[in-house]
């Protein structure tokens, strides 16, 4: 061995050892540890749900879906955008168009303008876009946005966001971390317009959420979430497969150096419930459904790879 | 007789293959027992079920309203919303928009026909009937007939073509069977689409029509009603003409010996 590399090799093994390095944190070791650290006896019957394609306590699926997003949020949207090669740009603005926030004429001074909550928006996409249409589309000054997250990271990015896009100086925006099961801060009757956009898919209790989100809206106000669903054609579904689950964790490894949070994302997808049966949850939790006799209830984006539910709130 | 059974076989193969006619008269068959049953029900009901909930009912008449002020819009369907006690943003509940105040207003006025019917003249003619029907029909459009071509711009556009076609053939059905024609032969398609025809011409023409009472409208209706008469009387006497032109040529080759 020559002189040159002996030296090198001690250097980098006092380095070593002089600092040691903090544990290698990602997903995939703290699902690893999870999974280790997980009781060996089974003795009392504790609730489960699924997180992908694993079925773990419920207690613990808010933790590790707070970990995906706490490791996605800084690469969140070049995530979006190779994934979904940019159409959830448009999903999205659909989605938002389609719901049209904002009264017209509170310009006149007549309307106090919309109180909006929306849930799972940390990243304030939908946020920005519901204000941008009030605003420019409806001429609605006053209405207000709450963009509540379950998780820190996910509104720091947001709020990074809102200064560096000017919705900040509004005030329009207000920003709320809670859990969307659970949100005693927002009183009963209060909002006109509650959205949901590709998060109901992480809540541990989607009827527990669906309850809350009943409670808190206003008669007559509107319940509306866009959400991956079950493709309905065969052949779309394959390719579609192929994707998901071939590229889109591979796109995460490269990308965001992460392939354990995408492939729960796709997993969490594959394993979220079709369009029918989130229709009957929406109605079981008290809503009116669009469409009347001939809707179905929900509108299918690009063949129901992602879907718009809505539901009213009825009177009395 | 050995090569005519083959020859046989390999004609009703291929009937079989094209499935023409047993599609044809599978397809005859089940709209005229489907479209039968569901109006003699609705008949014998009187009453017909509403296909609108309570709520959308609230909301859609409410809208109707204002249509005469806001034309046929959005803006009339939050006013509507509100008048119902819901909130700007309840219009969510209609994805189709201000389109689902025009189908409100084909759907409930001609479920109302019936209602019209009961007061028809016992024995007049089909005609007569089919006429009386259609002006009533037409003169519910009165209130927004100023409005109207905004809705006719709404029933043509790509998206809700489908929905209209449905709703005009319903209406022409339900005019049809309301004044007690009972055909089943192909009369009962070319009835159907001819009526269709004339009273969305009508409805065109109203429209445009300022004179008093619609007057105009109505001998429009009147004249192209008569003309329909005119046409069907003539290929009526086509058909028996053709028809009786084939039995001739079959019984002249069947005196030449071709077995047919």
């Amino acid at each position: 061995m020559s002189a040159p590399t002996l030296s090198r090799t001690s250097t980098r093994l006092t380095h070593r050892l002089l600092n040691p390095q903090p544990p290698y944190r990602c997903l995939s070791c703290c699902r690893y540890l999870a999974q280790s650290q997980e009781p060996a006896n089974h003795s009392g019957p504790t609730p489960t749900t699924h997180f992908g394609f694993q079925t773990v306590p419920s207690s613990s699926k808010q933790s590790r879906v707070a970990n995906v997003f706490t490791s996605v949020a800084s690469s969140y949207d070049t995530m979006n955008d190779l994934m979904s090669l940019g159409t959830h740009r448009l999903w999205k603005d659909y989605f938002v168009r389609s719901i049209n926030p904002g009264t017209r004429d509170c310009e006149e001074g007549k309307g106090k303008g919309q109180t909006i909550l929306d849930i799972a928006g940390g990243t304030g996409d939908i946020a920005f876009r519901m204000l941008e249409h009030c605003t420019v589309v409806n001429k609605d000054h006053a209405s207000k946005i709450i963009v509540s997250d379950i998780n820190p990271d996910m509104l720091a990015e947001g709020k990074r966001r809102a200064r560096e896009g000017g919705h900040d100086h509004s005030g329009r925006l207000s920003w709320l971390e809670a859990n969307a099961e659970n949100l005693h801060t927002i009183s009963d009757n209060s909002i006109d317009l509650y959205t949901v956009a590709f998060g109901i898919r992480n809540f541990t209790s989607k009827a527990l959420a669906l309850r809350e989100a009943f409670r808190v809206l206003k008669p007559g106000g509107v319940f509306a979430c866009l959400e991956f669903s079950k493709v309905n054609n065969r052949l779309v579904e394959a390719l579609y497969k192929r994707w998901s689950f071939g590229a889109i964790p591979l796109i995460g490894q490269l990308v965001a150096g992460d392939r354990e949070s995408y492939q729960y994302l796709v997993e969490s997808i594959e394993r979220f419930p079709g369009q029918e049966e989130l229709k009957g949850m929406i109605e079981e939790a008290g809503f009116l459904l669009p469409g009347g006799e001939e809707g179905k209830g929900w509108e299918d984006l690009m063949g129901g790879i992602a879907c718009v539910h809505k539901g009213v709130k009825p009177l009395g | 007789m050995a090569a005519a059974v083959p020859l046989l076989h390999t004609r009703s193969y291929s009937l079989n293959l094209f499935g023409l006619i047993s599609r044809i008269q599978e397809l005859d068959r089940g709209l005229m027992n489907n479209d039968y049953h569901k109006a003699t029900a609705r008949r014998l009901e009187h009453e017909a079920p509403s296909p609108f909930s309570p709520t959308e009912d609230a909301i859609l008449s409410a809208a109707l309203a204002h249509v005469p002020t806001h034309g046929f819009t959005t803006t009339a369907l939050t006013h509507g919303a509100r008048d119902a006690g819901y909130l700007d943003i309840s219009t969510n509940l209609f994805p189709t928009g201000a389109f689902s105040i025009v189908n409100f207003h084909l759907v409930t006025q001609r479920l109302a026909l019936a209602k019209h019917a009961s007061s028809l003249q016992p024995h007049a003619d089909i005609a007569t009937n089919i006429r009386s029907l259609a002006l009533h029909r037409l003169h519910a459009n009165k209130p927004i007939a100023h409005r109207w071509q905004e809705a006719l711009a709404l029933l043509s556009t790509a998206r809700h073509i489908p929905t209209s076609l449905r709703e005009l053939a319903l209406l022409s059905d339900e005019l049809l069977f309301l004044a007690g024609s009972t055909t089943v032969t192909s009369a009962w398609y070319t009835d159907r689409a001819a009526l269709a025809a004339i009273y969305a011409g009508a409805e065109l023409f109203m429209t445009q029509d300022r004179s008093k009472g619609f007057a105009e409208t109505e001998e429009f209706l009147t004249r192209r009603l008569e003309e329909g008469e005119k046409v069907r009387g003539g290929l009526d006497m086509v058909g028996k003409w053709v028809g009786m032109q084939a039995g001739g040529l079959v019984d002249g080759l069947r005196s030449k010996g071709v077995w047919i």
